[in-house]
């Protein structure tokens, strides 16, 4: 038993929470705000010079070769400072599933490239009306030894500035994922305006045609890939949120710490003090369950059920620590010159990124039902 | 990190789930029904526990100074996390917390006598702080104890004095300085033996169990039975609390409940003759009990771990308590959603589910968010400690 961090990834943590932190002030984000895509490049850029873009990458890639387990120490740093950075689409949706999937030489077109921060790639993870991956409306036919796509991905992260995306398709009798050029003949990208104000765009394919060369995974494999990229997603979703949700608290108990009526802090009221105590129990269960998820996954061992709950606990807890906050700043909580909003926008964006909590307790749910109704009794932890 | 047991302990754990399956007799289970024992003190369960003294469980998470065998606070959290799953009435207070600080606070003579009757399964003591005007506030206690001579004179009135009924000693918080300026100041601790003249006991009958009114009449004690110095009883109320909070929130008892219940599902017809649990409501509050599960697991392992890191904060303690004992009330009432109405019906009627387990166990859960420290209280800790939020009053 184990719950503490090695020294490496502590180091690793004090370097992102160092570049982060001296990046990401209100000045700073109101410029970034200000642009018309939000995108922090030079901070991009820094976090590539410092090595951390390369975190879980080989290092024959480029990489500093940690596991997954480090990298979601960097997320978790982003989301306590709402970087303007794409860190989950490409440094784990689809960097992740490429280095363990990919052929060599696709590894080698995007990993160094992503490391140095050159090349930027994405992932399409839904599609309009669609939210499961391994069963997408867009299709591919076989044509001669590559294929045809027809179909519509959106809100996808970052596809303007990427140079590929990972997509899945379906063909007429097993699921493909492919490694899209982005700017391949036949594809359109139309601008998305989410609520965090992340770049997102709608992919439209009208009989895009790939090769060989860019089919990452076919068949069961591109099915194992798409479970292993959405665990992936959710538990870096989790831990983001837990910087997040964290900061957020830290700011209410600061601001409520002095923000004075009836000649007293607010905060010494025992009912503002409790809403702030319920969020930091939240987190603390929020922060327990994205370490399970993230160390399983680390560890390479059955991840399913403990992603689907650290996302569960990141619907509830994104949602609850917000309105929380929101509410104990009064008037100040909402006003867009101070930067609580950002991280509110945020906790809406990755509340509902990769399954709600409804959509997700209804998917355990059956699971467990499929347990107890397979064993007769549920193997014990 | 890597949050899993070592092999050692994941032996651990199913040799004390094979043991406690064993001191869990057919007798225990029956005498359990009478309320009056259903927190211990009957012959099978005194016969039972003083069984695991002599198998040396008693002892384990002692430090080896006090004859015990140093277990790490992880090990603890095993045996106590499958005692109660086992649902024996250990009486945790009387080992876990009070004796190990009579080994080390009490007189000679009494530590001989009462810390061996402890470790050897023979001895239960009853906690006396709580009285009818002194609840979360406790450092307002009354009870008085006056020098007279080689003795103290003792006189009072304690509530909700649980096991009071059949424990050997009250562990007794009494004034000794009224002008101390301080009111938690003034408080000593005292062994009273409940065969003592002036001592008496009446049953106080809740909701969920049987616990005591105590009544103390001129009671006469020998100083010897007097634990830790005049006037500083306040540091071992507050030491033992602490280790109190580890015995009351953990995760074998409830999960247990979660996989008798969703085998429950499993296994019953519904009238279209499909299994239960493939109802989708039921599937939903199954789904959201193991959601709480799971983070409460975590935190009950990660307690046990930071104490052996010597790392446990004081928010994180409260948290586990706010959190386990406030998830402990939504879990019996997801659970017995499941079962419907015939939830309500009790262990011994026609037609319980589960033997009535979760008709019992909710009448007992609601005693969890006040006792052992309020919850409200447990937040303060928070806000201040965790957040540094100013308090007020
Ligand atoms: C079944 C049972 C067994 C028990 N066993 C024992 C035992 O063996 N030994 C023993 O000594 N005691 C025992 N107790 C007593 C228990 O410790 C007390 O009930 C507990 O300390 C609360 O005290 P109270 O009941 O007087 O409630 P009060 O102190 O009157 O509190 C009532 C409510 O007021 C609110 N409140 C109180 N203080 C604050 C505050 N600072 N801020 C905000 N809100 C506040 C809370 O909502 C609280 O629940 C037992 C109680 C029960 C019911």
């Amino acid at each position: 038993m184990d719950f503490s961090y090695s020294e490496e990834q502590l180091e690793v943590r004090a370097l992102a929470r160092q570049i982060l932190g001296d990046q990401t002030g209100n000045e700073r984000q109101q410029q970034i705000d200000a642009q018309e895509i939000r995108f922090d490049e030079k901070l991009w850029q820094d976090l590539a010079d410092a090595g951390l873009l390369g975190v879980a990458l080989d290092s024959e890639r480029g990489g500093m070769g940690f596991n997954f387990e480090t990298l979601a120490l960097l997320l978790e740093e982003v989301g306590r400072t709402v970087a303007a950075v794409p860190v989950i689409p490409a440094l784990v949706t689809a960097a992740l599933p490429l280095q363990r999937f990919g052929s060599e030489a696709q590894k080698h077109a995007c990993l160094p490239g992503l490391a140095n921060g050159k090349h930027l790639i994405t992932a399409a993870l839904i599609e309009p009306g669609n939210e499961d991956p391994a069963r997408p409306y867009t299709g591919a036919t076989a044509a001669g030894a590559g294929w045809v796509l027809s179909g519509s991905k959106h809100c996808v992260p970052y596809a303007q500035q990427a140079e590929q995306c990972l997509i899945t398709a379906q063909a007429e009798d097993e699921l493909l994922v492919f490694l899209l050029p982005l700017s391949s003949p036949g594809l359109t990208l139309k601008e998305q305006a989410s609520t965090a104000g992340e770049p997102q765009y709608q992919l439209d394919l009208e009989s895009v045609a790939l090769g060989e060369s860019v089919l990452i995974a076919r068949g069961e494999q591109a099915l194992e890939l798409v479970q292993w990229m959405q665990q992936l997603t959710r538990a870096a979703i989790a831990a983001m949120a837990t910087g997040l949700c964290d900061a957020m608290l830290r700011m209410t108990a600061e601001y409520t710490s002095q923000r004075e009526q009836f000649g007293v802090p607010v905060a010494t009221f025992q009912a503002v003090g409790h809403r702030a105590a319920d969020c930091y129990i939240d987190i603390e269960c929020l922060r327990l369950v994205s370490q399970e998820a993230v160390s399983l996954l680390s560890l390479g061992l059955d991840a399913e059920q403990a992603t689907t709950i650290a996302k569960i606990w990141t619907g509830d807890v994104c949602h609850r620590v917000s309105q929380a906050s929101q509410h104990l700043h009064g008037g100040t909580g909402v006003d867009r010159d101070y930067p609580l909003f950002r991280y509110c926008l945020m906790a809406r964006q990755l509340e509902l990124s990769v399954g709600s909590s409804a959509r997700l307790l209804e998917q355990l749910g059956t699971d467990i039902a499929v347990s107890f109704t397979s064993s007769g009794l549920e193997t014990i932890d | 990190m890597y949050i899993e047991y070592t092999e050692n302990q994941k032996a651990l754990r199913l040799r004390v789930r094979e043991y406690m399956r064993e001191r869990m007799t057919p007798a225990l289970l029956e005498e359990k029904k009478n309320p009056d024992f259903f927190e211990g003190g009957g012959p099978e369960f005194r016969k039972q526990f003083a069984q695991m003294g002599k198998d040396g469980w008693i002892s384990m998470s002692w430090p080896s100074e006090l004859g015990g065998q140093d277990a790490s606070a992880l090990e603890q959290y095993i045996f106590t996390d499958e005692v109660m799953r086992s649902t024996f009435p250990y009486p945790f207070l009387t080992t876990e917390a009070i004796g190990p600080v009579l080994a080390e606070y009490a007189n000679d003579e009494i530590r001989e006598a009462v810390v061996k009757g402890i470790l050897q399964g023979e001895t239960v003591i009853a906690i006396g702080y709580s009285e009818p005007a002194a609840g979360t506030d406790l450092a307002s206690l009354k009870t008085r104890a006056v020098r007279d001579g080689e003795d103290w004179v003792i006189n009072g009135q304690k509530m909700w004095t649980s096991l009071a009924n059949f424990a050997d000693y009250i562990w007794l918080a009494a004034r000794t300085d009224p002008d101390a300026d301080k009111k938690h100041k003034g408080l000593t601790m005292f062994l009273v033996p409940t065969d003592i003249a002036g001592y008496s006991c009446n049953p106080v009958w809740t909701l969920g169990t049987r616990t005591n009114a105590t009544f103390y009449e001129d009671v006469r004690l020998p100083d010897k039975y007097r634990v830790g110095e005049v006037n500083k009883g306040w540091q071992l109320i507050t030491g033992q609390l602490n280790r109190e909070r580890l015995s009351l929130v953990n995760h074998g008892m409830i999960e247990a409940l979660y996989t008798e219940t969703a085998g429950w599902a499993a296994a019953t017809m519904d009238r279209d003759e499909r299994p239960l649990l493939e109802q989708g409501w039921i599937q939903h509050n199954l789904a959201r009990a193991k959601v709480g599960l799971e983070a409460l697991r975590l935190m009950c392992l990660k307690q046990a771990w930071a104490i052996d890191q010597d790392q446990l904060g004081m928010a994180e303690a409260s948290v586990a308590k706010v959190y386990g004992t406030e998830f402990f009330v939504e879990i019996y009432r997801l659970l017995l959603e499941v079962l419907g109405q015939a939830g309500t019906l009790k262990q011994d009627s026609q037609g319980a589910i589960l033997k009535g387990k979760l008709e019992h166990r909710y009448r007992v859960g609601s005693i969890l968010t006040f006792g052992g420290g309020a919850n409200e209280v447990q937040r303060d800790i928070i806000s201040a400690a965790g957040l540094s939020m100013p308090r007020g009053r």
